[in-house]
């Protein structure tokens, strides 16, 4: 097999306490009632495992929500997986923490929504801003990775240089500033998200500086908004390429949102061994190989680089999940961001349309 | 950033470990993926425990690859050690 993965992305759960504006989510979720058992789950890890997979993302919705994700930790963990859980911190305390570390917990990235108390609990959705205050102490004070995910956009990218100072001060080893992507929910408010060039530039000076002074203290992790770069953004390294995602019910994705686009054949580990799944499945084989790109990326040098962008990103932008993606400079419908741009950047503040959780 | 010097006292970061299962045994896993431990950088990493100075290691590694190669080894371990300590995999006791 030409293509080895290397990480599995698990949302053990659609379920969550918060309801951010930017939720990466698909618009349709899965019922608790569909999820996947608890042994389900552990077979799962078992095959990653024996395919190569090297590092396992708990995350969801919010992955607590799952009363049994110590056993999955530890499932993982025993069949060789690198353990990280992606989490709002929402539904943890001191023991559960203890546990979840006892079970073979390797890493943990907790997610904020702003440094300031007001708009990070205006932009989840519920006041969660002083619980994760009070877990980041508590992650601090044990012997695990961590890592502070900053979620930024036009409502907060102004307050960058306290959020760092906040990661400085943390006990984190590493912080990610993490621009919104504009799929799932996220699609629909990004008219109030998508930051202006002005904030973007001086963003980019102000991580420059940071990662100068806290070189070897703390790593900062931090990607551009695609709508501003030039070219596109290699999605998930390629599509079927190192990753796969499964989702609640066990559908076997590439990535986070591919379910949008239409006539994906998407396979179920309830139906199908995961090695299959990975080397034969339609859906994986979908945009696998460069036989599906038009011009301009199929004779261009950057084609084994970026993998003509994102495919989600193509569809929900032009109509056509097989078109370049639109980000790209020389894509032919990069008109689509450059008045998406001028709107932003001559644009009042929107109001925010907000989720509901699935029952 | 400073060199990694000989009285320096390391251990793996939290989140960090040498993989060990089957294939993948000369990485190093970390939060963001994994770092191929290729030759004699598995045996340095496996140790340092946090007790043992970067010159007692050194030493150490002197014994087991032969003197005649002392100031490379030397040379060779602190680049790497200075490496995955800026990449955030090691910190300091």
């Amino acid at each position: 097999m030409k293509y080895e993965p290397k990480a599995l992305i698990a949302e053990v759960t659609h379920r969550c306490p918060l309801h951010c504006v930017y939720c990466s989510n698909p618009l349709e979720m899965q019922r608790r009632s569909e999820e996947l058992s608890t042994s389900d789950w552990v077979s799962i890890f078992q095959q990653a495992g024996e395919m190569g997979v090297l590092q396992l993302h708990l995350t969801g919705g919010e992955p607590l929500a799952r009363t049994d994700l110590a056993e999955l930790i530890k499932a993982g963990r025993s069949s060789g997986l690198y353990i990280n859980l992606i989490t709002s911190g929402v539904g943890l305390d001191g023991p559960k923490l203890d546990a979840l570390i006892e079970a073979g917990l390797d890493h943990i990235q907790l997610s904020f929504q702003d440094i300031e108390e007001g708009p990070a609990n205006e932009f989840a959705g519920t006041r969660s801003h002083a619980l994760k205050l009070r877990m980041a102490a508590m992650i601090r004070e044990r012997r695990v990775g961590f890592t502070l995910n900053m979620v930024v956009h036009r409502s907060n990218l102004d307050r960058l240089e306290q959020m760092l100072a906040f990661a400085e001060q943390s006990g984190a080893q590493r912080v990610e500033i993490a621009h919104v992507q504009y799929y799932g929910w996220a699609l629909k408010n990004r008219d109030a998200l998508l930051p202006t060039r002005a904030q973007v530039d001086k963003s980019i000076e102000i991580v420059e500086a940071a990662r100068t002074r806290l070189r070897g203290r703390l790593r900062i992790d931090f990607v551009l908004p695609d709508y501003y770069a030039k070219y596109p953004k290699p999605c998930m390294n390629g599509w079927g390429h190192q990753q796969m995602l499964i989702d609640p019910a066990g559908r076997v994705l590439p990535c986070h949102a591919a379910g949008v686009i239409p006539g994906l054949e998407l396979s179920s580990t309830r139906e199908h061994p995961l090695r299959w799944i990975w080397e034969e499945s339609p859906a994986i084989n979908k945009f696998r190989d460069e036989s599906w790109m038009p011009e301009p990326c199929k004779s261009c040098d950057r084609r084994t680089r970026d993998f003509g962008g994102c495919r989600c990103q193509a569809l929900l932008l032009t109509g056509d999940a097989a078109a370049t993606d639109p980000v790209c400079t020389l894509a032919p419908r990069h008109d689509v961001i450059e008045k998406i741009l001028a709107q932003v950047n001559g644009n009042s503040r929107n109001e925010w349309v907000y989720r509901i959780d699935p029952v | 950033m400073t060199q990694v010097g000989l009285e320096s006292v390391l251990r793996l970061a939290p989140g960090c470990r040498l993989n060990e299962h089957g294939a993948g045994q000369d990485l190093l896993l970390i939060p963001e993926g994994a770092l191929r431990m290729q030759g004699p950088a598995r045996k340095i990493v496996e140790l340092l425990n946090g007790e043992r100075t970067v010159q007692t290691i050194i030493e150490d590694l002197q014994h087991r690859y032969g003197s005649e190669d002392a100031a490379r080894i030397e040379t060779e371990t602190i680049a790497l050690l200075t490496r995955l300590r800026d990449r955030g995999a090691l910190e300091s006791v």
